[in-house]
């Protein structure tokens, strides 16, 4: 992640969460937080607390971001990939952005209603994980009376208009798939995916492990009863090498679109 | 394909429950910002180094990079981390270490270091790694905080040792590890039922001597991988102390190991500029040196003829150093041989002045900059501080036994505010002078490993100028013989610290410095000890395979 991207990240961060900048520069940044932001970020739980006892008025932090090349003056706290504070923002992004409803802001014509079809979105992490590990974002949706099921959902959405209240003289289909059975649905064809999928990096992680569990076995070769430690070294073993796959939703909602979707 | 795949359950319980009570809704730019983030965050290869992205105010250096890439693709996490001092070690387990937590591959990490590094390791990771490892304090931490750094004498006790033991840890870094070479100990049994997944020793000296210390490290890492005690000693073992199937056995080894030497990393390293300065003793300092060394015919010194070699080192020093030898043994004798101590302590009383400080003094004028002293003894480091001061240059104290934040804050005083530092042997390990370019020994350690980690700590990455070694030799002296084995005829200064490291184990020379004091105690004539210096010499020179390499700035320096 460029330091711009950064950048570019926190200003709609802040914004989207009704905080006022204050300051806005290339490379920095005055934030006037939101009491909501506040507590989310600034760990004062006992601030926060206090003043909802005696019933004061709330003076939410100030922050000022340095988002250049280079650390500031030292009255800015320095933004980069690694610093802790971007980490802390990304994970309360999962806490305000996990979930959501939308419909298609469509142009009205001739008088007559518009039906908006419902769509379940989830957009999920697959990790594949042993002694190594990866991760692949995907985004699916599935239409939840007729079952179609398109990947890159996400990206398709950002093509569409959305609002967050129903326009004016449209209406919404019912549902005939429940959104739970949708997302077992999306579950299962990802399960089918993953399945034919190159899981040499598994074969790989197994042979790895049997080859350090030969090692193990020929260290306690002599040993007729194993002690202790030869168990623990067995199990650290699995943890270490056994090849699993979780996936994990990062976000979703229903969206409710025209017909004219996915195609324009 | 029998792979399993965990589907986790809590967005969806969580989705289920705003359905039924609709909402609340998040925003748009907010929804998008969270996919964004994840994306970011996202691991795209199982190859490959993600901290660095992570790290961006860090500068790694190439080999540091290859270790932590070879530790995680190569060794699946399980190494011994055996580059020579100064290039790194410390960086490279941070690496390997947040390219784990960056991965999600480690969340629970335990950092064992000496005591006296646990506040350093903490501080190092926080602020250098974002690593928020925690200094182990109270019983707590060990199940509550992620990463905990401890000294392994604490973790060890109980009632430590058994909430410890409960843990599943993700990565088990242990420093100076070579510690554990023993597998009798307390420690290495601690470890060695330490639940571990990823593991690094960390270690600059790593076959040090033993053949057996080498199967144990690897042992305790990667149980099995020189096979069992009967099979390694078959395939292995001559006898006692040498090996067989050497080349196999070096193979084996480092699969688990990586060793950068300094020569090797293509780094440029400073220059050492290394300048002998003889001392010529005033004739009240000669006197004493001379009535000590005749000390060694007396039937009261005949089973402790090593004490003589001391007070003879002693005198080389400064009169305190021997004043207060010659105390300590009239007490633990009880008064025994007072007819003999006492006259010669009567005699240091004639010693009129210090000629070596009076040379460090003049040195240390026309440096004109920071600079080092170090010396074996603490009497005459007291001394000399004192000395530096009548001659209103001030200087900072450095022991061994000072605790961490007190070594900090010396050093911190000698960077800003003193010009010299005065520190004893054991003052060298765990801290880093490289804004120093000025080393006077003004006393030399037999033992050359020694000498080695006093220049480790300023000749090292960051050193932005040559470094200068002055070495102090008090002439027609045992310290003047000294001099002239190791410092001259071993080329010291011209090999690397790694290869004087193997070589001294090859020839079980780890302890050279009694070796020495058996050629200086048991040579009848100047001529014995003379070609029995010159084998010795020969010996690390010939055998050892001691090239000349680099640094050839020192042979002009010293024949100048």
């Amino acid at each position: 992640m460029q330091q711009h991207e950064i950048h570019d990240f926190l200003e709609r961060y802040f914004e989207a969460n009704d905080c006022e900048v204050l300051e806005r520069r290339p490379a920095s940044m005055k934030i006037k937080l939101s009491i909501e932001i506040d507590k989310l970020l600034m760990n004062r739980p006992f601030y926060w607390h206090y003043l909802e006892k005696t019933g004061g008025t709330p003076q939410p932090m100030t922050l000022s971001l340095a988002t250049g090349q280079q650390a500031g003056d030292g009255t800015e706290e320095f933004i980069h990939f690694g610093s802790p504070r971007l980490h802390q923002i990304f994970a309360s992004t999962q806490k305000l952005g996990s979930f959501i409803r939308m419909y298609e802001k469509v142009e009205h014509h001739n008088g007559s209603n518009i039906a908006l079809h419902p769509w379940l979105c989830v957009n999920m992490k697959t990790s594949y994980m042993c002694d190594q590990k990866k991760d692949r974002i995907t985004s699916h949706g599935i239409h939840l009376i007729n079952g179609t099921i398109l990947d890159q959902f996400h990206e398709r959405l950002q093509q569409r208009p959305l609002s967050r209240s129903i326009p004016d003289y449209c209406y919404t289909l019912s549902p005939f798939i429940k959104p739970m059975s949708g997302l077992k649905r999306i579950e299962s064809l990802i399960e089918e995916q993953i399945s034919c999928d190159d899981h040499t990096w598994a074969d790989d992680a197994r042979r790895r492990w049997q080859e350090d569990q030969e090692l193990l076995d020929r260290f306690y070769e002599d040993q007729a009863q194993k002690p202790e430690c030869y168990e623990v070294e067995k199990e650290a073993l699995r943890t270490q090498y056994e090849p699993r796959i979780e996936v994990t939703c990062i976000n979703g909602g229903l969206f409710y679109l025209s017909d004219s979707f996915p195609s324009t | 394909m029998d792979l399993s795949i965990t589907f986790h359950k809590d967005w969806s319980q969580d989705f289920l429950k705003r359905l039924d009570e609709d909402g609340p809704w998040t925003k748009w730019e907010l929804y998008t910002l969270a996919l964004e983030a994840q994306k970011h965050l996202a691991v795209p290869d199982f190859l490959g180094l993600q901290a660095p992205n992570h790290l961006p105010q860090l500068t790694f250096l190439p080999h540091q990079l290859q270790v932590a890439k070879t530790v995680i693709e190569k060794m699946n996490g399980k190494a011994i981390l055996a580059d020579e001092v100064g290039l790194g070690k410390t960086i490279e387990a941070g690496l390997i270490m947040k390219e784990y937590m960056i991965r999600g591959l480690a969340k629970k990490v335990l950092i064992l270091v000496p005591a006296s590094l646990v506040l350093q390791w903490t501080g190092e990771l926080n602020q250098k790694f974002f690593i928020p490892a925690v200094a182990q304090k109270k019983s707590y931490v060990w199940e509550q905080c992620e990463v905990v750094v401890s000294s392994i004498d604490t973790a060890k006790r109980q009632p430590h040792r058994d909430i410890v033991l409960n843990q599943e840890y993700d990565l088990v870094v242990i420093d100076e590890a070579h510690k554990l070479k023993n597998k009798n100990t307390k420690n290495y049994e601690f470890v060695q039922h330490l639940k571990k997944k990823f593991c690094l020793l960390l270690t600059a000296t790593p076959v040090q001597n033993r053949v057996e210390e080498i199967f144990n490290l690897v042992s305790l890492l990667k149980p099995g991988h020189l096979g069992s005690r009967e099979n390694f000693d078959k395939d292995f073992r001559e006898d006692q102390h040498s090996l067989k199937n050497e080349e196999k056995l070096k193979q084996l080894v480092n699969k688990v190991m990586v060793r950068n030497r300094r020569e090797e990393t293509g780094l440029k390293w400073p220059k050492r500029i290394v300048k002998t300065i003889p001392i010529t003793l005033s004739e009240s300092e000669r006197a004493l040196y001379e009535r000590i060394t005749e000390l060694k015919e007396l039937p009261y010194f005949a089973r402790s003829k090593f004490s003589v070699l001391t007070l003879q080192r002693e005198a080389c020093s400064s009169r305190e150093a021997c004043f207060l030898t010659l105390k300590n043994m009239l007490e633990k004798n009880e008064g025994a041989g007072a007819d003999i101590i006492v006259p010669v302590m009567q005699q240091i009383e004639h010693v009129t002045q210090n000629s070596k400080a009076l040379e460090t003094l003049a040195l240390i004028k026309e440096i004109g900059d920071k600079v080092i002293v170090f010396t074996e003894y603490r009497a005459t480091q007291l001394y000399l501080q004192w000395f530096l001061q009548q001659h209103g240059i001030s200087s900072v104290p450095f022991r061994g036994g000072f605790k961490r934040s007190k070594k900090d804050y010396m050093t911190y005083l000698f960077k800003n505010n003193a010009q010299v530092l005065i520190a004893t042997e054991a003052g060298g390990e765990g801290i880093n002078l490289q804004f120093c370019q000025h080393i006077i020994n003004y006393d030399l350690p037999w033992n050359p490993m020694r000498i080695e980690q006093r220049i480790g700590r300023i000749h090292r990455i960051g050193q932005k100028g040559d470094v200068h070694i002055y070495n102090f030799a008090t002439e027609n002296t045992i310290e003047e013989r000294i001099v002239n084995l190791l410092y001259n005829k071993i080329n010291l200064f011209e090999s690397v610290i790694g290869e004087l490291d193997e070589i001294l184990a090859k020839f079980e020379l780890k302890n050279i410095e009694s070796y020495i004091s058996d050629i200086m105690l048991h040579s009848e004539t100047e001529g014995e000890m003379k070609v029995k210096m010159d084998n010795l010499a020969s010996l690390i020179n010939l055998e050892g395979g001691i090239q000349k390499k680099g640094w050839e700035e020192h042979a002009a320096a010293r024949d100048s």
